[in-house]
């Protein structure tokens, strides 16, 4: 449900960053989105989509980069990366001291479009 | 033509999130962000709180649902300052209906505002609201499988009540599972085993909360 206001927040940045680089056509919106943010691309995909008439967004194609959740243990000394939305555990070693270095990102990296 | 964004798209919220903690912190007001699933106990235990701790505590109350005014009617025969915000159909508050409401508040009155979420266990985790800490509630009869199928609320909390305690006897669920879970998610969380119905374990909540206080 929250991926509603979410898209919301994408058309504003995109509506801003438009008008500053003085696009009036935006026909890509690049996304990067972590997995441990808990956002579903199919629903951010669809409320997007509802959202962008009537912006200079109307006819943008979203494309969406996820990043898995990786961290760093502390026990094994090893990076890693899990395909899972949450770690509870070093999935090397099996170890519990560990820190997640990404995964929580939730950013608009950039868009392309005419002037 | 390509043109660099790079912005979390959260930050609009992020910044109004950021005055409201400016204004609350700056009164020596702790504010809390109280989360659980709809008929948790939310309401249940802050009027139980309020009841307990108002006469040394001076609380505020900002109440979130997607429609009624039931908990504020609540919340407002206690004696306490309450504002009810209807989200009319949204899952969660954010910063900017939490800041829309502020200047309604006797805010120089004020030493614990707690904010009480919309019902919804994925959503508001996502939300600052300029808050202090996050804090939730999981009643037993929920489950004890809810910490590993929701685990960002139990990541970004500060403080998880465990909360119907007093209905174990008649649940097969595992409160040992509950917390074992809820601790692998997020190892710095403190954990409380109460019931806001029968009282029992509030007194470490309140212990916790008396810590919170900023005056």
């Amino acid at each position: 449900m929250h991926e509603l206001s979410i898209a919301l927040s994408v058309l504003d940045i995109v509506k801003s960053a438009a008008a500053d680089a003085g696009l009036s056509r935006v026909d890509t919106v690049r996304l990067r989105i972590g997995k441990a943010t808990g956002v579903l691309p199919e629903a951010l995909h669809f409320a997007f989509d509802c959202s962008k008439a009537g912006t200079p967004a109307a006819g943008a194609a979203l494309e969406i980069e996820e990043v898995p959740i990786g961290g760093h243990c502390g026990t094994c000394g090893r990076d890693f990366t899990s395909p899972e939305p949450y770690v509870l555990a070093c999935p090397l070693c099996g170890g519990g001291a560990f820190r997640i270095t990404t995964g929580d990102e939730l950013a608009v990296l950039d868009l392309e479009g005419e002037p | 033509m390509k043109v660099k964004v790079v912005t979390n798209i959260l930050k609009a919220n992020a910044r109004i999130a950021d005055e409201n903690r400016r204004a609350l912190c700056g009164r020596g007001i702790t504010t809390l962000n109280l989360m659980s699933s709809p008929g948790a106990g939310k309401t249940t235990l802050l009027a139980r709180t309020i009841r307990d701790l108002g006469a040394r505590v001076r609380f505020g109350v900002i109440e979130g649902d997607i429609q009624g005014t039931h908990d504020a009617e609540v919340i407002a025969a206690l004696g306490v300052p309450v504002i009810q915000i209807n989200t009319a159909g949204g899952c969660h508050l954010d910063a900017n209906m939490v800041q829309s409401v502020l200047p309604e508040l006797p805010l120089e009155a004020i030493d614990v505002l707690v904010i009480e979420n919309v019902g919804n266990l994925v959503c508001p985790a996502e939300f600052d609201l300029g808050e202090d800490a996050k804090v939730m509630l999981l009643s037993i009869t929920e489950g004890d499988d809810k910490p590993l199928k929701y685990p960002r609320m139990f990541r970004e909390c500060e403080a998880l009540l465990v909360n119907k305690v007093d209905l174990a006897p008649h649940l097969d669920v595992s409160l040992g599972k509950i917390r074992a879970d809820a601790l692998a998610l997020n190892p710095a969380l403190q954990v409380f085993e109460v019931s806001a119905r029968s009282g029992a374990g509030l007194e470490a909540w309140y212990a916790w909360l008396g810590g919170k206080l900023k005056g």
